[in-house]
């Protein structure tokens, strides 16, 4: 039976979409304007992503976004790894709740907070601020959310199936890299790209821990629009915009193929 | 599959020609914990196990032997799976020792007890391997060179009928089939005792009779210590060579199958194993191994052998079988072990009938009649007038 949509879905659903993404599909379009004034449509081009190209600043602070993001979404994934181990595993350990809280609390922190007291912390230490700030920073507040996302596969994961790794004679390591770990290794990829993706537009906390030289794209958008939009800015943008679709398409495909494949095979069974 | 469908075909067909461990039938000679010069090779000695403030396992002692086909059955949460449990390794006894082939395995990690394997009630097949590389997992752990697993891989899923299935993964498999890699994987490992929890538990009722006798079969060709978890008495005394019947925590009765069901030692092992009727009474007489027995119910004494150590005046229960009471419209001769009722309730089952009979003081007797011959008479319906009796080597006494 086909759904049919009443006008007022119809409209409601117009209106939701078009608040989101007009804004973005603007920016979209405009990247492709020939024009130099952003405001005045002069016809497509794609000159300015090969001005983009040459634009030293920009691509110096792209190729430090990657890095930062690349690098804290892979620790970020590891310690979420294992917190969500931990958390799932060890079962009533003495201050579970307390570390469960701790964990899960930057879920909720603002970020301006978690920014202001990450800074006191490493002016505290004498730690000189600029990439690794930034890497340390991003790994403590995407960490979380890395861990939530191994979680919940965690919890749906027969314990079972470890016991039966360690009776067949797998040493705790061995059971986990060989069964653990491709068992959940959807759930682990997923949590990397969205690790990446939250590390690839933050703002706010990358301004606070920030240093000389180090300068990521957000922040430079940021310092440049308030001297004016540029097409360049659209470009690099769109760019951006691209990246974490990307990102987050892969993550959802990701667990969905996985469930759905499982659906698929129990099907074939009967 | 088909020629283990019956016992003796299995017994005389298919199996090696040798006279088994143990034949289907126990009084076979297969008795080793009669043999005081037999080593236990699995030693509980005095095993606790608490949870918090719960206590699972409560000083439990037992010995199993090389070779039994071991059965631990109770109701859920009785402690039986936490006894397993701790022979493979995953619980660690709050007190006592566990000891195999007369080592103390109390403290080794799951991983280290080389002796013991374990079919889980959830089959806990690896989701992302394929049915060969399920089964030889295990091997792969030992380091054993290639050519060699996958012999042992050929040969594990030659026993349980596997092979067109090697490359599939465990959920492109039916419950049957993932039932019998699960079995596969765990002898691959050819251990010397095998524990096997609840392993039929999701099986349908067919299936489970089938599949009960591939186990018999599997334990019998490999001569496998076998200790099986089960709530199914059914499923216990069909495999088992000894049953340990336990009850929140504690093991309550360890006897043969026939043991079990014709000399249980109390109240709740003869209620958990096959129907029977209790009724209570108090001493009035032993003479020559004959106890007399008045009857809770006014007017009805009670005679049975037994060389249950009593005396006169203490509270007892008498046990019978209902398939040993036998069920008349005419008043017995004899006065003894007679009980006189209303039929309640006929249940047909083609082969044999049951009939609830409510007695004097309420309470229900069952008589089980098997429907073989024409019946003499008028057959017995509700509401009749009925009298029941039976021998007295029939009846149990009970003290608890």
């Amino acid at each position: 039976m086909q759904t049919r949509f009443s006008w007022f879905n119809v409209t409601s659903i117009v209106l939701g979409f078009a608040f989101l993404y007009i804004p973005i599909l603007l920016l979209v379009i405009y990247s492709f304007n020939e024009s130099r004034l952003v405001t005045v449509w002069g016809g497509w081009s794609t000159k300015w992503y090969g001005s983009l190209l040459n634009n030293e600043q920009l691509l110096t602070a792209g190729w430090v976004t990657l890095r930062v993001a690349f690098i804290s979404a892979t620790f970020a994934t590891i310690l979420g790894t294992l917190a969500a181990i931990v958390l799932t595993r060890l079962g009533a350990f003495r201050g579970r709740t307390l570390f469960s809280g701790l964990v899960f609390a930057p879920l909720v922190m603002p970020e301006v907070i978690t920014g202001l007291s990450l800074l006191l912390l490493f002016v505290a230490i004498g730690m000189d601020r600029g990439f690794w700030t930034i890497t340390i920073a991003h790994i403590t507040f995407s960490m979380c959310f890395a861990a939530v996302v191994v979680q919940s596969r965690l919890l749906d994961f027969d314990k079972s199936v470890e016991e039966a790794a360690m009776d067949l004679g797998a040493t705790p390591v061995n059971s986990f890299f060989q069964v653990t770990l491709p068992i959940i290794a959807p759930a682990v990829i997923s949590a990397w790209l969205l690790a990446f993706t939250l590390s690839l537009d933050d703002l706010v906390i990358a301004s606070f821990t920030t240093g000389p030289g180090a300068t990521t794209l957000p922040m430079k958008i940021y310092s440049q629009v308030r001297l004016g939009v540029t097409p360049e800015i659209n470009a690099v943008s769109t760019i951006m915009i691209a990246f974490v679709t990307v990102g987050v398409l892969a993550a959802s495909y990701i667990t969905k193929r996985s469930t759905m494949k499982a659906a698929a095979d129990a099907r074939k069974a009967q | 599959m088909s020629e283990f469908a019956s016992p003796p075909a299995t017994a005389t067909g298919a199996a090696p020609p040798r006279s088994g461990p143990r034949s289907f039938a126990p009084q076979s000679g297969f008795s080793p914990w009669k043999d005081p010069s037999q080593a236990p090779i699995v030693r509980f000695d005095n095993v606790t196990k608490q949870f918090g403030d719960f206590v699972a396992v409560k000083s439990c002692t037992l010995d199993i032997y090389e070779r039994e086909f071991f059965a631990l059955l109770g109701p859920s949460g009785c402690g039986k799976s936490t006894l397993l449990r701790m022979l493979a390794g995953f619980e660690q006894p709050t007190d006592g020792r566990i000891m195999v082939q007369g080592k103390d395995i109390t403290a080794l990690p799951p991983y280290e007890r080389s002796d013991v394997n374990m079919m889980f009630q959830s089959y806990a097949l690896f989701p992302h391997m394929t049915v060969e590389s399920n089964i030889g997992f295990g091997l792969r752990q030992e380091g054993m060179p290639k050519g060699e697993i996958a012999a042992r891989v050929e040969e594990a899923m030659a026993m349980v009928e596997l092979k067109p299935f090697a490359k599939r993964k465990p959920n492109q498999l039916s419950g049957g089939q993932q039932q019998r890699v699960a079995l596969a994987r765990a002898i691959a490992k050819k251990p010397r005792i095998m524990l096997l929890d609840e392993p039929l538990g999701a099986l349908d009722k067919k299936l489970r009779q089938q599949a009960q006798f591939e186990l018999m079969r599997i334990q019998e060709s490999t001569g496998t210590t076998f200790i099986i978890v089960t709530h199914d008495q059914e499923e216990a005394m069909t495999v088992a060579s000894r049953i340990a019947v336990m009850d929140k925590g504690n093991i309550i009765q360890v006897a043969t199958p026939n043991d079990i069901y014709e000399a249980p030692k109390s109240r709740y092992v003869a209620g958990f194993i096959g129907d029977v009727n209790v009724l209570e009474g108090k001493v009035s007489g032993i003479t020559d191994g004959v106890i007399d027995i008045e009857g809770a119910v006014s007017g009805c004494h009670y005679k049975t052998r037994s060389n249950e150590p009593v005396s006169i005046g203490q509270q007892v229960w008498l046990a019978i079988r209902p398939e040993k009471v036998r069920i008349t419209h005419d008043k017995p001769q004899s006065a003894i072990n007679v009980v006189n009722g209303k039929v309640d309730d006929v249940g047909y089952l083609g082969s044999i009938s049951h009939y609830h009979v409510k007695i004097g003081n309420g309470q229900r007797v069952t008589a089980l009649r098997a429907n073989t011959a024409m019946t003499v008479g008028p057959p017995i319906s509700w509401e009749d007038d009925v009298w029941m009796d039976w021998p007295t080597e029939a009846g149990i006494i009970l003290t608890s």
